[in-house]
């Protein structure tokens, strides 16, 4: 029987800055690949990992590189806490463990044929990351894509170097609270700036991740587009500690967010006290 | 009359002492005032007719804290029991509790190291009381009268209990000794589908409970750890003084502690007690229920009877289910 619980060795072969408190991560397995799943890819975007380090733990990342990429996986780690920490320590050449990938991610094949608007905020973007990594390698299969992507100050923006080869396939909308002199996007909020997305409500998906407050921007952006709750996709965030639903950390209402999500559709736990 | 295999009560402590010539086994025992499962050795009083033991035998399976992995220079081992073992003198209701979390433990993904220790063990249960349709287990010894106790096999690993000379044919016209429950509280978990709605309707409707639960619960996760089967837990990382040695530890957790739904950063998805109170609540009888068929709860009692602040909840339930009905009247069972 497999054992979950037990992680993989990996290779740091790249790390990277992106913020003050955010690194992000290119992890090569010892094996030459990383295994495909029954869809051909590495991972699902949406799916998370447990990525750590003997003797400081374990804790869920999103993955952030293109499913399609068998060399190697991408995590974005902010610095927050006692593993992540640990993890801003290491250098390229150590080695890490990994384990996963866990949870549904989201649905790609209902995506496909349809306008998507995905929006996110802060260190929420890495799945979604992925998922514009996958639209883009796919792109014949969806209609028009939008990104709407709102950060603190343009330095909280991550992922900053990929925006001029995303722009090429979809439009990227950003947006900061507080800009710098050289700013030139938008200052305020991401739900600004639904006037400038064209969609078709009845044939369009939305993909979110974000801390808490995000979702309620999302209300402000989705609704007003037209787009139904139940074809709205959120990313939810929890305290994954097993990665296999028994541990119940990561419980909201009648859901585990490990197994059963994490992308679940909005009107699924919109009501959920926790 | 019909025959059956039964044991001497004064052969009890005997077959104990023959199953750890080859096991290590375990039995309720008084220690510093308490019951506890501990280990038998020669001399030690087994317990019949326990009501509780402090802590309950899933200890055995899912333990306070256990060693899943240890890493030496590098080398990562994974930790498995290797010596099967017995827990004997089991109470009826902490078997019902095991069963459930073999359920539990096995489903897909199933875990690994539970599923080990459960597969090393052999569970011997001794029932003062009729036994009705077994739960499961391998052995249970059901009283049948003042000086026997008949075997009912459930597995060949209990049969070869059974089969050990200590036992005898008799043939017997067994004795009822009937149940003490049920109680108000067996009587309510019968009907699951009731108590998952009557949980669930509270919360909105019935928040007055939630808001006086809240205050009266400290928060001490007492009720997790006794429970037979409350099973959450988290996982860390212990170093040796000298860095040599990294052990990767499981260890019980409790969704009434204040940091269970807190994530990195320090948002708490559930951030009162009234709503970790009643999260314990909704997950034995409504979660459980939707995920598994029926309500995670074998009314043993034990979480009332150790809680520091005197919640009973056998009443809370009670006072839930007759406001949802009052509510629901078509609800009336």
């Amino acid at each position: 029987m497999k054992n979950h619980f037990h992680p993989q060795k990996v290779k740091i072969t790249k790390l990277k800055d992106m913020s003050s408190d955010v690194k992000l991560f290119r992890l090569k397995p010892m094996a030459e690949k990383f295994p495909l799943n029954k869809d051909d890819l590495v991972f699902i975007p949406g799916q998370f990992v447990l990525a750590g380090l003997w003797g400081y733990g374990e804790a869920p990342f999103g993955l952030a590189s293109s499913p399609l990429e068998q060399g190697f996986v991408e995590i974005a780690v902010r610095k927050v806490g006692t593993v992540t920490t640990a993890l801003h320590r290491l250098e390229e050449g150590n080695e890490m463990t990994l384990r996963g990938p866990y949870g549904n991610g989201y649905p790609l094949d209902f995506f496909a044929g349809k306008d998507v608007v995905l929006v996110t905020g802060g260190c929420g973007i890495p799945p979604i990351a992925a998922l514009i990594e996958y639209i883009i390698a796919k792109r014949d299969r969806f209609g028009r894509v939008y990104l709407l992507y709102g950060a603190l100050t343009p330095k909280d923006l991550l992922f900053r170097e990929h925006y001029s080869a995303w722009e090429k396939s979809i439009r990227v909308i950003l947006a900061v609270d507080k800009p710098t002199p050289d700013w030139k996007g938008h200052v305020g909020l991401v739900s600004e700036l639904v006037k400038d997305i064209k969609i078709n409500p009845r044939n369009t998906v939305a993909a979110m991740c974000g801390p808490g407050p995000m979702t309620k921007a999302l209300e402000n952006i989705l609704r007003p587009l037209g787009v139904s709750d139940r074809r709205i996709f959120v990313s939810e965030e929890r305290r994954m500690n097993c990665g296999i639903g028994k541990c119940q950390h990561c419980t909201t209402g009648d859901k585990y967010v490990c197994i059963d999500g994490p992308i679940f559709n909005y009107d699924e736990v919109q009501g959920n006290w926790d | 009359m019909t025959a059956a295999r039964v044991i001497e009560k004064e052969k009890i402590p005997k077959l104990a002492q023959e199953l750890s010539k080859r096991f290590d086994v375990f039995v309720p025992q008084k220690k510093d005032q308490e019951i506890v499962f501990d280990r038998f050795e020669n001399g030690v009083k087994i317990l019949l007719g326990y009501k509780t033991t402090l802590l309950p035998p899933k200890i055995f399976f899912l333990s306070p804290e256990e060693d899943l992995f240890r890493v030496t220079n590098g080398r990562v081992r994974e930790i498995k029991i290797e010596k099967p073992f017995v827990v004997f003198g089991i109470h009826l209701k902490d078997l019902s509790g095991i069963v459930q979390l073999d359920q539990i433990m096995g489903k897909t993904p199933a875990d690994p190291f539970y599923l080990n220790r459960r597969k090393m063990a052999t569970l011997v249960v001794i029932s003062e009381e009729e036994v009705g349709v077994p739960p499961g287990g391998d052995l249970i010894l059901e009283k049948i009268s003042e000086g026997y106790y008949r075997a009912i096999t459930l597995t060949p690993k209990g049969r070869r209990i059974a089969m050990l000379p200590l036992f005898e044919v008799k043939n017997i016209s067994a004795k009822k000794y009937p149940p003490s429950y049920p109680t108000k509280l067996d009587q309510m978990i019968v009907d699951s589908e009731l108590v998952a709605q009557a949980v669930e309707w509270s919360r909105q409707n019935y928040s007055q409970i939630w808001e006086r639960l809240g205050k009266l619960c400290i928060g001490c996760g007492i009720c997790t750890y006794v429970c037979p089967l409350c099973y959450c837990t988290t996982i860390e990382d212990k170093t040796s003084f000298d860095q040599s040695i990294c052990t990767r530890c499981r260890k019980w957790d409790a969704c009434t502690l204040p940091g269970f739904a807190q994530i990195a950063g320090g948002y708490n998805f559930r951030p009162s007690q009234k709503e970790r109170y009643f999260n314990w609540f909704y997950h034995k009888f409504v979660r459980a229920y939707y995920e598994f068929g029926q309500v995670q709860c074998v009314a043993c009692h034990h979480c009332q009877l150790y809680c520091p602040a005197g919640i009973n909840i056998e009443k809370v339930l009670e006072e839930i289910i007759s406001q949802f009905q009052k509510a629901n009247p078509e609800r009336k069972s």
